[in-house]
């Protein structure tokens, strides 16, 4: 027993977060101090400043990819919950509702129960490509994700072939899931990867022609200018324009997510769970994010090119400018040392003051519960000031309200449909994709031609 | 025995009899002989008739199937193979349905008694626990220390 | 006559696992193929191979190993596998009293164990010659009918599942629900009801089922069909199932079929009306039939039977009489030696049972008949040719239960 076990293991598990994390505190804090005095640090400091300032674009695009990587997460974990609430109040029942207020931390503690479960690789499994399978496909959702607009100037990377890029990256899926297939060493898994590499190859032609004609219309295929060519109101949005085209990519996009009611790769009620059958713990939760993250992709992209993208669908400029928004128009830097005073001062009372009502009404709550319940409260009003300081001093925010509010419309839509619909048999899907699918798509593609050539005749 | 075939495919092909649904197929052991208990009903005349076909001998039952007028007796006479142990001539397919494939015993015959039989059945199972232990691996368990006790007493 | 020797290698032998074969976890069994048809069966050609819908799969309808010969995702061949809830129901009752077997006989068709508890009952009876009074009979047919409503919903739900789609079985299960907490008022029990009893049933009618059937029957058939209304129409689901494991008369007559997916090809044999049992030949349903005999006719099936049945219950209601629901019976029963067969109309087919007598107060012989034992049969007829998807389709349709496959 060492001089470090037995305290060790009186602590308890809060403590064995907060201990190491407070020595590091302290660690960090003598180094700093001791670079700052002997003159170290700042040297260190200019020199790293240089560098990083002569790479700015490389620079920008470490962040954006982070934080793009870093944004899949949450996002999976609110659309499993959306999944599981949605379903569930579709089948007249309740979903999760104890974890959290109305159940929103389910996904995240399913989360952590994941990367709990025991690791394993079944016997006989191809180990490498095992392991890489559920990193192949995640990967392939993820890279989607950089070239998608989310706001005016808020995008990870503005391609001028942002749209063959997404195409080709979506692609890259299929590959994750035949080495999973494959590697699994199980027939199962076998079926449910040649059904699933089959499935997306088929439906990934109908959904790049239907999209040829929003190419056509725009003229570009940077999905950024695709958004800005759909400023104005909702009826300049392609929707309206390219009616069949929305309803094919839809379609497809609902065939390349997996998801019902084409969604026999993992058909749980046949073949398992398909190719993966054989994954458990954090390697099953990769195939389930880049389930969910490919459901807010094509969201997304049927948002994008759609919808309008971060467009709100009236011209709302007139508003703002009559409410007085442009950057700067909330000047807080103007408050001086009165925005510290504000910043100190004003969360205490306004905790204190709305715990007071729960305090005096709920005879049962203790005084400290009640300023719990004052402090959530007081972050929630605290948020919406900060967001209506964002809305109305940067324009990104809102549109990225809008965007995000479509998107989740969308992936409601999906949720919906796997709510609802029973599943294809895979001759009737293969059937569909091209027999119905492509002969339609390339008919929209033709008559979009067909009529910009006649309009531009017209005008010209 | 090998009438039974000819009194089934008349009972089913004379147009006056018509006996066309076979309700049930099921072996019976009396004790003394193995019976083949056959239940038709017709369309024709709405009745239900009991062909009892009776008389095998308990050690080595056989007889003929009728799985050529009635496919859907293939597993009725599986399932009285594996029972009795009556060998249906003629059935395609005439292997345990229940039992386990390397079952030695039939159950429901009335010399087969529970626990006795099954624990005889080859210790080469799925399951190693189902090995019959050796008598002398008995010893010293609670139940041999009961039995020594009370033979002593 | 026995078997020929077999040794089956076991998974358990530490020597398997050194320098494994992939053959060990095919499905090709490790001893020579005993009958002629499991040499067919296992000799696979070029292309073809054995994949396992093993016995625990959320789609076999309890534990059930199908192995399927598959050329790509088309089916050539099936074999199931039964056996793997056998519990030797048959050998217990011949060691069991003429009472204890209705419990043991209540858990074989255990979604719509009514039928399967009234039908030794039946046998019983018709052994010791009893004249059961007429408001025990009214009230049997009720709690039957009932029964019969649940496993229909429960079906359509279950087929639905089995086809991908989540929700219709939760609205079937709201049905169920609903019917099974009245019948636990009535019995005591949700599942299992152990109810009926040879002479009469356990307990008359009280306040509270009386209040939940009223409350049940305002609203049934509106619920019933507003719940199905997703998927009876729904293009996918009647894409998937239309056509699908279609019998003529002559193949279901030929597999012994009963119930449902004969009544489905047109074939009107209903024990309820062939063969009388019980009140029936005094109250009024008709026999709903379909001529095509595929999945979907089946399906459609399922839901005019519970507009019969619904039908079926009002009219009980409008006449039960007054009287005891028990006939006098001695406590130790010994039936007359003999023979009996009594078969009634379970929710999956004719459900028959075949009791012997030899004047003790043991059956000699009670052998049950159970009607998904040969409906299951048809799986095997129906399944090559099709795709792996439509097994599962094929084999909800069909309404099997294990516990009665298995006995």
């Amino acid at each position: 027993m060492t001089i470090v076990s037995r305290p060790w293991q009186r602590l308890s598990p809060a403590g064995r977060v907060l201990l190491p994390l407070a020595a590091v505190a302290g660690g960090l804090g003598v180094v700093f101090l001791g670079g700052v005095s002997s003159g170290i640090l700042p040297n260190l400091w200019s020199w790293v400043y240089e560098a990083l300032n002569d790479n700015v674009p490389l620079l920008r695009f470490i962040v954006a990819a982070t934080a793009v990587l870093l944004f899949t997460v949450p996002t999976a974990f609110v659309i499993i919950f959306l999944e599981m609430k949605v379903i569930a109040l579709q089948n007249l029942r309740l979903g999760p509702n104890r974890q959290g207020p109305w159940g929103v931390l389910a996904s995240t503690l399913h989360g952590f129960k994941v990367l709990a479960k025991e690791d394993f690789t079944p016997t006989g499994a191809d180990v490498p490509v095992f392991t890489l399978a559920p990193v192949v496909v995640y990967l392939a959702s993820v890279m989607s994700f950089l070239v998608i607009p989310f706001a005016p100037g808020l995008f990870a990377q503005d391609m001028n072939l942002a749209l063959l890029y997404f195409f080709a990256v979506g692609g890259l899926g299929v590959v994750g899931l035949m080495m999973a297939g494959w590697s699994s060493f199980n027939k199962y898994s076998l079926l449910g990867a040649l059904r699933a590499a089959a499935q997306i190859i088929s439906y990934e032609i109908p959904l790049t022609l239907s999209v040829v004609g929003v190419i056509l219309l725009a003229g570009t295929l940077s999905l950024n200018t695709i958004v800005h060519q759909q400023a104005g109101t909702f009826l300049d949005w392609y929707v309206f324009r390219q009616p069949l085209a929305f309803v094919i990519f839809f379609i497809a996009a609902t065939a390349e997510g997996n998801r019902t009611p084409f969604d026999l790769t993992e058909a749980d009620s046949e073949i398992v769970a398909g190719f993966a059958t054989e994954y458990s713990g954090m390697r099953f939760g990769f195939f389930f994010f880049a389930e969910y993250v490919n459901v807010f992709i094509l969201s997304a992209l049927t948002v994008t090119l759609f919808l309008g993208g971060w467009n709100a669908p009236l011209d709302l400029t007139p508003v703002w400018q009559a409410l007085g928004a442009h950057p700067g128009a909330i000047d807080l830097s103007g408050l001086g040392v009165g925005l510290l005073i504000a910043v100190l001062v004003v969360p205490p009372i306004l905790t204190v003051l709305l715990a007071l009502p729960f305090w005096m009404l709920f005879t049962r709550l203790r005084f400290w519960q009640a300023l719990v319940i004052g402090f959530l409260c007081f972050n929630a009003l605290a948020g919406a000031a900060v967001l209506i300081w964002a809305a109305f001093s940067f324009d990104a925010v809102m549109g990225l309200l809008w965007f995000l509010g479509k998107t989740y419309v969308f992936v409601v839509i999906f949720v919906w449909m796997r709510a609802t619909l029973p599943r294809v048999r895979i001759d009737q899907l293969m059937g569909f994709a091209w027999k119905w699918l492509l002969p339609a798509s390339l008919a929209n593609l033709f008559v979009t031609a067909l009529a910009i050539l006649i309009i531009a005749q017209v005008r010209g | 025995m090998a009438h039974v075939a000819d009194v089934m495919r008349t009972l089913h092909d004379d147009p006056g009899l018509r006996f066309e649904l076979l309700a049930d197929l099921c072996g019976v052991d009396t004790g003394t002989a193995m019976e083949v208990v056959y239940h038709l009903w017709s369309a024709g005349t709405r009745d239900w008739l009991r062909v009892v076909a009776t008389g095998l001998s308990r050690e080595d039952p056989r007889a003929p199937s009728v799985t050529f007028l009635w496919r859907g007796a293939e597993w009725a006479e599986r399932e009285a193979y594996d029972m009795f142990g009556i060998v249906f001539e003629g059935n395609r397919d005439l292997r345990r349905i229940y039992m386990p494939p390397d079952y030695r015993s039939f159950p429901l015959r009335k010399d087969f008694l529970l626990p006795d039989d099954a624990s005889r059945s080859p210790g080469e199972g799925v399951r190693p626990m189902e090995a019959a232990p050796e008598p002398a691996v008995l010893a010293g368990t609670p139940a041999d220390v009961r039995r020594a006790r009370e033979a002593s007493r | 006559m026995t078997s020929p020797e077999t040794k089956v290698r076991s998974l358990d032998d530490p020597s398997v696992f050194v320098d494994t074969p992939a053959t060990i976890y095919d499905a090709i069994p490790p001893y020579p193929p005993r009958t002629e048809r499991e040499a067919e069966f296992y000799t696979l050609r070029e292309g073809e191979m054995l994949i396992n819908i093993g016995p625990q799969h959320p789609s076999t309808h309890g534990v059930l190993r199908v192995v399927l010969k598959i050329d790509g995702e088309r089916i050539v061949d099936l074999d199931p596998v039964l056996g793997y809830l056998h519990r030797g129901v048959e050998k217990i009752c011949e060691n069991s009293d003429w009472h204890m077997v209705i419990s043991h006989c209540d858990p074989l068709e255990y979604i719509a164990s009514m039928f399967s508890e009234y039908v030794p009952v039946l046998a019983a009876e018709k052994l010791l010659d009893v004249t059961v009074p007429r408001r025990a009979e009214y009230i049997r047919v009720l709690a039957c009918e009932l029964n019969r409503i649940s496993s229909h919903a429960l079906f359509m739900g279950w087929l639905a599942l089995d086809l991908g789609g989540i929700t219709p079985i939760l609205y079937g299960f709201l049905e169920r629900d609903e019917i099974v907490e009245m019948l636990a008022a009535l019995t005591g029990q949700r599942l299992l009801f152990n109810y009926m009893r040879i002479g009469g049933v356990n307990g008359d009618l009280n306040h509270e089922f009386m209040s939940r059937l009223g409350d049940w029957m305002s609203h049934a058939l509106r619920h019933i069909e507003d719940s199905m209304t997703l998927i009876n129409s729904n293009e996918i689901f009647v894409g998937r199932t239309r056509g699908l494991g279609r019998i003529d008369r002559q193949t279901a007559l030929r597999m012994c079929l009963s119930g449902p997916p004969l009544r489905a090809t047109g074939i009107p044999y209903d024990v309820r009306r062939a063969h009388p049992y019980s009140v029936y030949p005094e109250l009024e349903f008709e026999i709903p039939t379909r001529e095509e005999g595929d999945s979907y006719a089946r399906y459609l099936l399922h839901l005019d039977e519970i507009k019969q049945s619904i039908h079926i219950i009002d009219q009980v209601l409008h006449r039960l009489p007054d009287g005891p629901v028990m006939a006098k019976l001695p406590r130790l029963l010994r039936p007359r030696p003999g023979r009996a067969w009594a078969a009634i109309e379970s929710p999956r087919g004719q459900y028959g049972v075949y009791a012997m007598s030899d004047g003790t107060d043991q059956p000699f012989r009670l052998r049950i008949h159970d009607p998904s034992f040969f409906n299951l049969q048809a799986v095997g007829l129906l399944t090559p040719g099709h795709l792996i998807a439509d097994i599962m389709a094929i084999m909800a349709s069909l309404d099997p239960i294990m516990g009665g496959v298995d006995k």
